[in-house]
């Protein structure tokens, strides 16, 4: 008796495993900036223009503005660079690949959900470098202030802003409507800019605010990436990174959840 | 010899241009309505919105600067109509190519032109009260109202609403049309002594400020809203008037050329 196995013969292999991940990855991230290629320049001067004009401007609206003040505006709009590029642009980019019919062909790529998720993570990334250091070197330039950088910088940015993407993914894929989805978005840049203590000390929001703040994860990033540019000035608690962290791993499993449901 | 157009006088008069006003202004209306009813929502948001958020950075302030930002809301509260929602009502004609469709109506242009002014002007002033009587609530301020403050209003309202029509005419491409409009709501937000006292900028850029339309707007509103701020709106007047004309003009001018 034989058995034939000849109709699957060309079949490649199941691939899985690290190797295959990182693979994967590096192919969606040169998918990722190609296809953003043309958006990415103007995306990168608008970066600049809103860092740059975020502190500039504010500088001449705010009567006598003292170093602190300067100080907490600057670190303001670094912070708040790293928050909207992931809470404000990831979401917005999958909201046009909803509109264009594009979005339902990305997941048929024969890729894990996750190393995609993961390049669009690093694209937002680079992206929000050039708005950050614009902030910092128009603080630099206008208020002579000093940056006092310490180590934990890295890891402090880079959970904003993993924390941030990932939060802007888990609404973008888990709600359905496009219009919806941009809809949150504006309302986000409102919240965020107007009404989260980034660019200013918590005190001066109504104390039901604040208390709101307590459990949103823009304060917390706010105080973390402060804390890590200058001395002093803010005292960071092991709450505000357990609060980031959980705000991470939740957004994380709901983007994983939405994402491995097939239809 | 009339045979080859036996009925088809052409019509016109002062009439057929209010006929040709009332249906566009109802044919906007009808095709603007929920865009409109956004409008308002958005208006008082920002307005209301920014006199909150501007305490926020600002810190303690005292009553003089708390009444120059409730005050400065009013002006706030009219740009994004005028300076981004009549031209992406334009915009929005030309993306969907009924651009050419809403000139070939047999209506005259004037009127057409006039019936988007009315409905644009109409819908920024009930959002500018509401702002203000919001931006008024939270700082608790008390404003010495006068007469002054309805020409004021109107005249401003009227210069954002014109200057963003021609805007939105004079630039072919709906684009760029998109990337002013976003970088005049970041001017005026952030660049512009709207909430604040002139005196507080560089030189170079309040002189900037003296030829744009944003401060006058300003000013005066503010000179209807209270006593001994302001101290010569009669140049704003003029400013905003002159604005007003020279957007008229350059609309005007796009709006009667023939393809």
């Amino acid at each position: 008796m034989t058995v034939d196995t000849s109709f699957a013969v060309d079949l490649p292999a199941k691939r899985s495993g690290a190797g295959s991940w990182v693979h994967s990855y590096a192919a969606m991230l040169r998918w990722e900036t190609r296809g953003a290629r043309l958006l990415l320049p103007l995306i990168v001067v608008v970066q600049i223009l809103a860092g740059a004009g975020f502190v500039l401007g504010f500088g001449l609206l705010i009567p006598d503005i003292d170093a602190e003040m300067a100080l907490y505006l600057s670190t303001g709009a670094v912070v708040m660079s790293l928050i909207l590029i992931g809470l404000v642009l990831t979401p917005q980019v999958i909201a046009q690949q909803k509109m264009e019919g594009s979005y339902e062909f990305l997941w048929s790529l024969p890729v894990p959900r996750s190393a995609a998720t993961m390049a669009s993570v690093t694209l937002a990334a680079v992206a929000a470098i050039p708005g950050v250091a614009a902030a910092m070197l128009v603080a630099v330039w206008r208020y002579d202030i000093s940056f006092v950088v310490s180590p934990t910088v890295l890891p402090a940015c880079l959970l904003t802003l993993l924390c941030g993407c990932l939060v802007g993914s888990a609404v973008a894929h888990g709600v359905e409507e496009p219009q919806v989805i941009l809809l949150f978005t504006q309302l986000a840049i409102f919240f965020i800019i107007g009404f989260s203590p980034v660019s200013f000390p918590i005190d001066r929001l109504p104390p039901w605010l604040a208390t709101l703040h307590e459990f949103l994860p823009f304060h917390h990033m706010a105080v973390v990436v402060r804390s890590s540019l200058t001395t002093g000035m803010v005292r960071v608690a092991p709450i505000d990174w357990m609060v980031l962290v959980a705000w991470t791993v939740l957004a994380a499993v709901i983007t994983g959840l939405v994402l491995v449901r097939r239809k | 010899m009339t045979a080859m157009a036996p009925g088809l006088p052409v019509r016109s008069g002062v009439g057929f241009w209010f006929d040709g006003y009332r249906s566009m202004l109802r044919f906007e209306t009808k095709s603007l309505r929920r865009y409109l009813t956004l409008g308002v929502v958005v208006q008082v948001l920002m307005g209301a919105g920014m006199a909150l958020m501007y305490g926020y950075y600002f810190g303690d302030l005292t009553p003089v600067q708390q009444t120059f930002i409730v005050t400065g809301i009013p002006a706030l509260a009219l740009v994004p109509v005028g300076f981004a929602m009549v031209p992406a009502s334009i915009m929005d004609h030309k993306i969907r190519n009924t651009y050419d469709y809403v000139w070939s109506l047999p209506v005259p242009r004037a009127a057409s032109a006039a019936a988007t002014f009315t409905i644009f002007t109409a819908l920024a002033i009930p959002g500018a009260v509401a702002a203000i009587v919001i931006a008024t609530m939270i700082y608790d301020i008390d404003l010495q109202v006068s007469w002054l403050v309805i020409p004021a209003i109107l005249l401003t309202s009227a210069m954002a609403t014109s200057v963003g029509y021609a805007l939105g005419h004079v630039i072919p491409e709906p684009r760029i049309t998109n990337l002013i409009t976003n970088l005049v709501i970041f001017l005026v937000l952030l660049f512009s002594p709207i909430v604040v006292p002139i005196e507080q900028f560089p030189d170079w850029w309040a002189s900037v400020q003296r030829v744009l339309p944003f401060w006058h707007m300003s000013v005066v509103i503010r000179d209807g809203l209270t006593d001994g701020l302001v101290t010569d709106a009669a140049t704003s007047y003029l400013v905003l008037t002159g604005w007003t004309v020279f957007a008229w003009a350059a609309a005007g001018w796009v709006v009667a050329r023939r393809r």
